[in-house]
């Protein structure tokens, strides 16, 4: 039997990893998934405790590439088949877990992107128009780089195959980690597709791409894809 | 140069050589670290007291006085080590990465 793990990182997320945690639970009990409680300092690690869920607490907030890391290497450690990124803010639909990892399960592909624009009529998430420029250009670039058009991202809904879990147990980028990690897997010669989900608006919390930090953001995504994408593998 | 400027800048260099000394003495500094600032010092210190030696350099690289040579290559030493500088915390903010993620696992495997 095929093991999946979703790896579901928290940072202060008192409100809202409860609930997701409880829809995961309800949808698929089969289904395991790890909380990475990436040092919060609210009550998230307290509500883990006490409702026991399966979590681990980083002894000090590295960041989401950092925590997400952990989570890889739980799943590699654990022998898992596919792990899932999933955000513990209600961000991401578990509903759409068996066709985000259909592809994989066929064999087809190494990773799979829970992509909102790769099918319009699918999506119904609204995002500003600033913010899917910034994707846009960063689409191009990965896309430049590596020759593979890549819609959504900076999608944190993805799956990923055994033999990714290992290549990102060991290496991960900490900064920027989903444009990043794209391309530095396509560099590697890893195969990625594109599946359409769609998100619900962001229920609690704040995303971790603030405005007045975007233009900032922007600059250090595209350095770090021309970085990792120009030049042969590492 | 003038005498104002040797005095100012032989006991610059001897302040921080010093100061070096001090924090190796008290280990602040490891040794690996301390020695190209030292090795710096040092030579600006001995170099600056040699009667002529300036000058002789100074009219070898082409610049026209001591203390923009000077000035000039103390600037471009200090950035060669800041890069260095750099390197280095870049690869401890890897390790104690590396050492969050592993202990945190440690732990929650011990729970």
């Amino acid at each position: 039997m095929t093991k999946v793990l979703l790896i579901i990182p928290a940072y202060n997320e008192e409100g809202s990893i409860l609930k997701t945690c409880m829809t995961v639970k309800k949808c698929d009990s089969s289904l395991d998934f790890v909380v990475i409680n990436d040092g919060s300092k609210d009550k998230t690690e307290e509500i883990c405790i006490k409702n026991n869920l399966p979590h681990i607490n980083l002894i000090h907030n590295l960041g989401i590439g950092g925590a997400v890391q952990t989570g890889y290497k739980y799943a590699y450690e654990n022998n898992y088949d596919i792990a899932i990124q999933f955000d513990g803010d209600g961000q991401h639909d578990v509903t759409y877990v068996p066709k985000i990892i259909e592809p994989i399960l066929k064999g087809e592909t190494n990773m799979v992107i829970g992509s909102r624009f790769v099918d319009k009529n699918s999506s119904e998430f609204k995002s500003s128009g600033a913010r899917r420029m910034g994707i846009r250009l960063i689409s191009f670039f990965i896309k430049l780089v590596t020759k593979k058009k890549v819609y959504d991202t900076t999608s944190g809904f993805r799956a990923v195959d055994k033999s990714l879990i290992e290549y990102f147990a060991r290496n991960y980028p900490v900064e920027y980690p989903e444009p990043v990690s794209t391309t530095q897997i396509l560099k590697e010669g890893f195969s990625i597709t594109e599946v359409p989900v769609s998100m619900n608006e962001r229920e609690e919390g704040v995303s971790s791409i603030r405005a007045w930090k975007s233009v900032y953001y922007m600059i250090n995504v595209i350095l770090s894809i021309l970085v990792v994408g120009i030049g042969g593998r590492k | 140069m003038s005498f104002n400027l040797i005095l100012v800048s032989s006991c610059f260099s001897l302040i921080v050589i010093l100061l070096i000394l001090y924090f190796l003495k008290k280990s602040k500094i490891n040794i690996k670290y301390a020695l190209v600032w030292l090795l710096l010092f040092g030579f600006l210190f001995i170099s600056i007291l040699i009667p002529g030696f300036l000058e002789w350099i100074t009219h070898i690289l082409g610049f026209q006085m001591s203390s923009n040579m000077i000035l000039s290559i103390i600037i471009g030493l200090l950035v060669i080590i800041n890069i260095s500088l750099t390197t280095i915390v870049s690869s401890q903010d890897k390790k104690i990465r590396l050492l969050i993620q592993e202990v945190s696992i440690l732990k929650e495997k011990q729970r």
